[in-house]
């Protein structure tokens, strides 16, 4: 059995750890509820803006624009392929992070020309330290999701495609599908492609007929698809901040309840060790009061 | 009025649900100036503009301030997703003001495209808000 000055370190330093994981529980479970208003205030509108460009999308011709060219003349081996990855700042968040960024590994290993953009610090570390390049400038975040910095982060991605310079581009990011469910996902951002939207269907929208767009298709397109991909974006990272705060309140709340089994079983073989302690120096005295007579 | 008919008027933004219900008719700044549109509109889609919007509501013009977006119009519907919506009163002007401000200062200063696009961008809400606000 252990020695009791050794049981009580033990003790003092599950301690220690006990007060961080149970504040660091209460710290992501008030995060988690601003996190989670934000996400139901967002959610109606990116359901709203995906039903209704699969709608659009759905009742036009053949539509020819930039944002749609899939560039089908450019060999596979040859395209380059962009991923946004959405991973937390922090660490200590159970398999989030983890779970995130074998998904992004696993995708990246199936093309050869790849460009990575990393959002949060714990991938930006987690690729540099296995010396995988990505991108220095593409400095954002993961905290307190805003409209602005989606815009930013769409604006780049915007230009990379325009510009040639990345022929597809990826988002992985982790979807909140219930708090007991977070689901890391791969959603295509650019070209747009009208197949991969699902038909809605609807009893209100019973017109088979084509839409015309006011002023020009190209107008409408130019505008219509860049909101698209900052709503897209700026969903997605209220998902995985949502996602994070939520990992990371089990993880801690697990750990915490850990902790405080250890500490009553630490407590117990405490209590006993100095039970027997005292048993033997009372049996000592007697015995040499004994020894003494 | 003798013509009352509605179509059911949703306004979206990423921060709200700034308004769904019936509307009787609706002027929109849309990219090449406004536009009005009534109950049995041909099917239609067209790009917002950051202005000043106005929807009729039992026979009252509501104005509201409208960042940039689009619009989806069908015959009994109409969808509008822009990246703001406020009510008038909501609208601060003297932080609108500012803004404006803010923007026409930066616009002044040599600045890279993207950011003279951006500087035009707030000024284009600032104004839309300032519009609304009067």
């Amino acid at each position: 059995m252990a020695s009791i000055k050794e049981i009580r370190t033990h003790i003092k330093s599950v301690e220690q750890t006990l007060k961080i994981t149970n504040a660091m529980y209460l710290i992501s479970s008030s995060n988690l509820r601003k996190a989670r208003r934000q996400l139901n205030e967002v959610e109606p509108y990116f359901k709203k803006i995906e039903a209704t460009i699969s709608d659009i999308l759905h009742h036009s011709p053949e539509i020819q624009h930039r944002f749609f060219d899939k560039r089908p003349d450019i060999r596979p081996e040859d395209r380059r392929m962009g991923f946004l990855v959405i991973t937390g700042d922090k660490g200590l968040a159970g398999a989030y992070n983890h779970n995130i960024l074998k998904l992004a590994e696993e995708r990246m290993a199936r093309y050869p020309n790849t460009s990575l953009f990393v959002v949060g610090q714990v991938g930006r570390s987690y690729f540099t330290e296995r010396g995988i390049p990505i991108d220095g400038e593409f400095l954002y975040t993961a905290q307190d999701p805003t409209v602005p910095r989606a815009r930013d982060m769409s604006e780049t991605m915007i230009q990379l495609y325009l510009e040639g310079d990345l022929d597809e581009i990826y988002v992985i990011f982790t979807n909140m599908v219930s708090s007991f469910k977070l689901e890391p996902t791969v959603h295509k951002l650019l070209p747009l492609d009208p197949d991969e939207f699902p038909v809605y269907e609807r009893d209100r929208d019973c017109y088979h007929r084509d839409v015309v767009y006011i002023p020009s298709t190209e107008a409408v397109m130019d505008r219509l698809v860049p909101g698209y991909l900052k709503g897209l974006l700026f969903s997605a990272m209220v998902e995985s901040y949502c996602s994070e705060q939520n990992a990371r309140m089990t993880a801690m709340k697990s750990s915490t309840d850990n902790a405080r089994a250890m500490l009553q079983e630490l407590d117990l073989s405490y209590d006993r060790a100095r039970q027997s302690a005292i048993t033997q120096e009372i049996t000592e005295v007697v015995g040499g009061a004994q020894a003494a007579q | 009025m003798a013509d009352t008919r509605t179509f059911t008027l949703e306004i979206i933004t990423p921060e709200r649900q700034f308004y769904i219900g019936p509307a009787e008719a609706l002027v929109i700044p849309a990219v090449d100036g406004e536009m009005g549109i009534y109950a049995d509109h041909e099917p239609a889609v067209t790009a917002i503009e950051p202005g000043e919007l106005r929807y009729k509501v039992d026979g009252k013009w509501e104005p509201a301030a409208v960042g940039s977006g689009f619009a989806e119009v069908k015959p009994d519907y109409v969808i509008l997703l822009v990246g703001f919506a406020e009510h008038p009163e909501e609208i601060d002007r003297k932080r609108a003001e500012a803004a404006r401000q803010r923007a026409e200062e930066r616009l002044r200063q040599k600045e890279s495209i993207q950011e003279y696009y951006h500087s035009k961008a707030a000024l284009a809400r600032a104004m839309a808000r300032l519009k609304t606000r009067r």
